[in-house]
């Protein structure tokens, strides 16, 4: 659709929030007038900010849609009420996404899930022939995902999809960075057998 | 630099994935794409993790649309437990800085908003069935962006102007006319929401249950 939109405009679109979290500054802005004056507006935009986020990375973890909601808002809960103590020792982002990774794992202790590859996902049904590239890529990539253990799983969502950096994962998974590097090491040597065309490579490299 | 790595390539390989991404500091990453010049196996694995990087952004960018709808309705239900839980334990604190709530201001201030969004929204709807209220903006005096999907606001008098410009950022809005004699505003999905799936509907849906916003409605094109 044909559009001139004004130079320079900052836009978050929700759908593009993920890969361009805010900045820090402006995320501990809002966390400062939750703190201060329990300001419901800065909260839900605090809210906003990381429901996509949040979203993905549960479903990542096979946590079960219903619980979804519960983990986020069990989350949020946690910064409400803790806004004023949060010290800035980490980024905001980092506490706030390890606060719903530790939910989730009890979450799915609770449940006693297996991960959802188990049972929805049928690798048969690939089309490696399909002239939708992306899609048939999408596949591979579900596929392959879905193989890793959720904590390699997560170092790479977190690297990819949410940009971290690995300092970042290890606060986040309350790690050492040296874990983070094996996680993602391990993670990419699995997706090398599943994601031959993704990857460009025949599994031979390393 | 490369002489304080014991094996260069092994650790070089392992920071592809910040490499990638972007998010190497800088003295990582001139060590890094140093010895990625003269190393074709790690040329390789970088591409490769490239296209994994934006396959998953990709994927990630597409999937959670449906979700969007969803983010209102559970941030009233916390939003729900919040009260609940604070009028069921009053604040005894005496220090109200200390991130303590006050829940009968809360409650109060929820309320006014609720008598003055109902209002506006009365007004709004009232506005909609007039057969002359067709939109605020004459089309002919903005011909770049009389295509643009367009949905018609009110805001919440409590709403800041802070607030309001983070709501319109997060939906890819922006204002094009405003305030009306209603208090309504025209704005416009940028190409870059449009482009991600976002239309006047569901833009003006997610926006008409945000605590912000008085009324939203899509501008018929």
């Amino acid at each position: 659709m044909p559009l001139k939109i004004v130079e320079n405009q900052s836009i978050e679109n929700p759908a593009l929030r993920l890969a361009t979290p805010p900045s820090d500054a402006s995320e501990r802005a809002l966390l400062d007038r939750i703190a201060k004056s329990q300001d419901q507006a800065a909260f839900r935009t605090l809210y906003g900010s990381y429901y996509q986020r949040l979203s993905r990375l549960l479903t990542r973890m096979s946590v079960r849609r219903e619980d979804i909601e519960e983990v986020i808002n069990d989350t949020f809960w946690v910064v409400w009420t803790k806004a004023g103590e949060f010290r800035g020792a980490s980024q905001l982002s980092t506490w706030i996404i390890g606060i719903a990774y530790r939910r989730a794992l009890n979450a799915l202790r609770r449940a006693k899930l297996r991960p959802v590859a188990d049972h929805e996902f049928d690798e048969d049904s690939i089309s490696v022939e399909s002239s939708e590239e992306d899609e048939t890529n999408q596949q591979w990539l579900s596929l392959g995902l879905e193989r890793l253990p959720v904590e390699q799983r997560m170092a790479l969502e977190l690297t990819y999809t949410l940009g971290h950096s690995c300092e970042e994962v290890a606060a986040i998974l309350d790690c050492p960075v040296n874990t983070v590097k094996t996680r993602l090491f391990r993670a990419r040597e699995t997706l090398k057998q599943v994601l031959p065309r993704l990857a460009g490579m025949s599994g031979d490299h390393a | 630099m490369n002489s304080r790595i014991p094996d260069t390539h092994a650790e070089a390989w392992a920071l592809l994935p910040w490499l990638a991404n972007g998010r190497l500091d800088t003295a990582d990453r001139e060590w890094v794409e140093a010895h990625a010049q003269s190393c074709a196996e790690c040329r390789t694995e970088l591409a490769a993790q490239k296209r994994v990087a934006t396959q998953m952004q990709r994927d990630a960018a597409e999937a959670p649309a449906s979700a969007a709808n969803d983010e209102q309705r559970s941030f009233n239900k916390l939003w729900s437990r919040i009260e609940a839980s604070e009028a069921a334990a009053p604040v005894t604190n005496a220090n109200p800085g200390a991130g303590r709530r006050a829940p009968p201001m809360v409650r109060w201030l929820a309320a006014a908003v609720v008598v003055q969004a109902i209002g506006l929204g009365v007004l709004g709807f009232g506005a909609m069935r007039s057969p002359e209220f067709v939109t605020v903006t004459k089309e002919e005096a903005r011909p770049n962006r009389s295509r643009a999907p367009a949905v018609r606001i009110v805001f919440s008098p409590a709403a800041s102007i802070e607030t309001i410009n983070t709501l319109l950022e997060h939906q890819g809005l922006q204002i094009v006319d405003g305030p009306g004699t209603q208090g309504n505003f025209t704005a416009i999905l940028s190409a870059d929401a449009v482009a991600s799936g976002a239309s006047a509907e569901s833009v003006a849906g997610v926006m008409s249950k945000d605590p912000n916003v008085s009324f939203a409605q899509p501008i018929a094109r």
